[in-house]
């Protein structure tokens, strides 16, 4: 069964439950999440340590199986080994066999895929080139460090030209110029298409590489979305203005608004645009000139460590 | 196809790599060497010399034996000989591949691949046969090419008899890749697998060993296991009797249960295993 969609990856109620043992209730790993990946996307998919994202990936690889709810890739559900025709995957801490070299790795995984010998002749060398590893095509991957069997295990999962590619901490022990050039990959293969699937601790690897990004808490989506609505998803402004005295900070916070003094300047968490007129209405009235106002844009990392403190209390409870 | 080939190129690197092909055929090598130094012993020589230059006969305890007998006489007791060897070694070298596979960081890069589980397993244990049955046929080849060499006898039986050994080893292979995918662990496949052949030898006397049991129930399961277990005693003695029917006027008197009941524990054993690994979670 192959349903259209617009999307390569989509994923659908998706919940999964381990058994803990006899007498024991299960631990819910995946709590009914939803996400999808389209064409030419660079998705990423964020949480602490146990939220689900190794869990939803494996899933979708079919290594496996949800309780509930279901995945496709490409409109073919994860049940049907053919649905992994085209996904590309890079476990994290993968272990490509260390006594095969780059290029019998290559070839393995390549006829597992279904390429021909020909062409995979052909794709070894172009790889091999994209992840700077050309010199060490008959090398035994077992002398190869941890950064250079990172960028192998790519190699391998771009053998076949997937037009989905999961990827569990790509840029995990490489230096920071092979970072770069990791992103500049992905980036590309999505410029060509391929629906990039990104789960990573490094937050400011998601921030740079991904358009749009899931953070995973306890099993269910806390957020999802472009890193810019994330990051200004909370209503701070930064005002510079004179007289800031201490009658007027009284007076903001009188009106419900949070107020930080910051370096000489206030911050001000507001609820909407019109509560933040009315405090600029306030300075006006008092006579205070205003000389800034400008947004104030949280990073990745705030977003994060926001949803991952704030109580959820009905997760909680199940829990 | 490609998948087949695939994993038959991994476990041969695999192999090369550890040494498990090295070490595998150099073995079967020294017991080419001491049967090629042994039939080549002058006490040997003169005996093939006379009885050629005398119409093809040796004489043995006061009888005069041919020296298609005498040949057939000595491939058949090398046979059971082999049959243990090859067993034992094939064994020993293609129980790890089940739990290597499985291993975490290992496994991911294998089932990402459209391929679905049965042919992944199946295909490594084609893979697996291929690499025993290869130096089964190393093994009995040579010794039999040594002997047509020796002695100009050609008796394709004994190179056949590697057909019924290669049966006992895919049998086997099977049962230590189900104990690899349930268990993880190259130790354990290694000792279950022995210990059904070995048990499976103890198992030959069940008729004598239920009659001496003082209970129903006992004796039942004496029987049971019997028919259950793969038949490793009788096979061996199959290769030994197909290898040297017609030689001291024996005739091959081959019984098909062995080999039916074996075949049906192999089967479920390899059933079992597929089934087992389409439900494990990684």
């Amino acid at each position: 069964m192959k349903i259209m969609t617009d999307s390569l990856i989509e994923v659908r109620s998706l919940r999964k439950e381990y058994s803990a043992g006899i007498r024991k209730p299960p631990i819910t790993a995946l709590d009914g999440i939803d996400f999808t990946v389209r064409e030419g996307e660079l998705f990423g998919l964020l949480g602490p340590n146990g939220a689900g994202k190794t869990t939803t990936v494996k899933i979708i690889l079919g290594l496996t199986a949800a309780t509930n709810g279901t995945a496709f890739i490409g409109g073919l559900p994860v049940s049907n080994a053919e649905s992994r025709r085209r996904a590309g995957y890079l476990p994290e801490g993968h272990k490509i066999p260390g006594y095969l070299t780059a290029r019998q790795a290559m070839t393995i995984f390549g006829r597992m895929s279904g390429m021909s010998t020909n062409d995979i002749k052909q794709r070894i060398p172009v790889l091999l080139e994209r992840v700077r590893l050309p010199q060490w095509i008959d090398v035994r991957v077992k002398k190869f460090s941890k950064g250079m069997t990172q960028r192998l295990g790519l190699a391998c999962a771009l053998v076949h030209r997937p037009n989905v590619l999961l990827l569990d901490e790509p840029t995990d022990g490489v230096d920071p110029v092979g970072r770069r050039e990791i992103r500049d990959l992905l980036r590309e293969e999505a410029k060509n298409g391929t629906a990039v699937l990104l789960n990573s601790h490094l937050l400011s690897e998601i921030e740079l590489t991904c358009d749009r990004v899931a953070v995973l808490r306890k099993g269910k989506v806390a957020a999802e979305g472009t890193i810019d609505e994330l990051t200004r998803r909370t209503a701070k402004y930064k005002m510079i203005a004179s007289p800031l005295d201490e009658s007027l900070v009284a007076m903001f916070r009188e009106s419900g608004a949070g107020v930080e003094r910051v370096n000489g300047h206030l911050v001000l968490s507001v609820t909407d645009l019109a509560h933040l007129n009315a405090l600029v209405d306030g300075l006006r009235s008092r006579g205070g000139m205003l000389s800034e106002l400008a947004p104030v844009r949280s990073t990745l990392e705030d977003v994060f460590v926001d949803l991952v403190k704030a109580v959820d209390q009905p997760t909680e409870q199940r829990q | 196809m490609r998948v087949l080939w695939a994993n038959i190129e991994d476990v041969w690197r695999e192999a090369a790599a550890r040494w498990t092909l090295i070490a595998y055929f150099f073995l079967s090598t020294i017991v080419i060497i001491i049967f090629a130094s042994a039939i080549n012993l002058d006490i040997v020589d003169g005996a093939l010399a006379g009885a050629k230059l005398f119409g093809k006969e040796v004489e043995m305890r006061g009888s005069e034996v041919s020296i298609e007998k005498l040949v057939l006489g000595v491939e058949s007791g090398f046979s059971a000989g082999l049959y243990l060897l090859c067993t034992f070694l094939s064994i020993f070298a293609t129980a790890h591949l089940v739990p290597r596979m499985q291993e975490k960081g290992t496994i991911d890069l294998y089932l990402s691949r459209p391929v679905s589980r049965t042919k992944l397993l199946l295909s490594r244990y084609f893979a697996g046969l291929l690499l025993a049955g290869s130096n089964v046929f190393y093994l009995l080849g040579s010794i039999w090419l040594i002997v047509i060499w020796k002695t100009h006898v050609v008796h394709p039986r004994f190179l056949v008899a590697g057909a019924v050994i290669l049966f006992v080893i895919a049998v086997l292979l099977a049962f230590a890749f189900l104990i690899g995918v349930v268990t993880s662990s190259t130790a354990v496949s290694i000792m279950a697998s022995v210990g059904v052949f070995m048990f499976s030898g103890m198992l030959v006397g069940h008729d004598r060993i239920a009659a001496a049991l003082s209970r129903e129930w006992q004796a039942a399961i004496i029987q049971t296991l019997y028919w259950v277990i793969p038949k490793t005693a009788e096979l061996g003695a199959a290769v030994f009797t197909f290898v040297s029917a017609n030689s001291f006027g024996s005739k091959i008197e081959l019984s098909a249960s062995p080999f039916i009941t074996t075949a049906a524990f192999g089967l479920a054993s390899l059933t079992l295993a597929i089934w087992r690994f389409h439900k494990k979670e990684f």
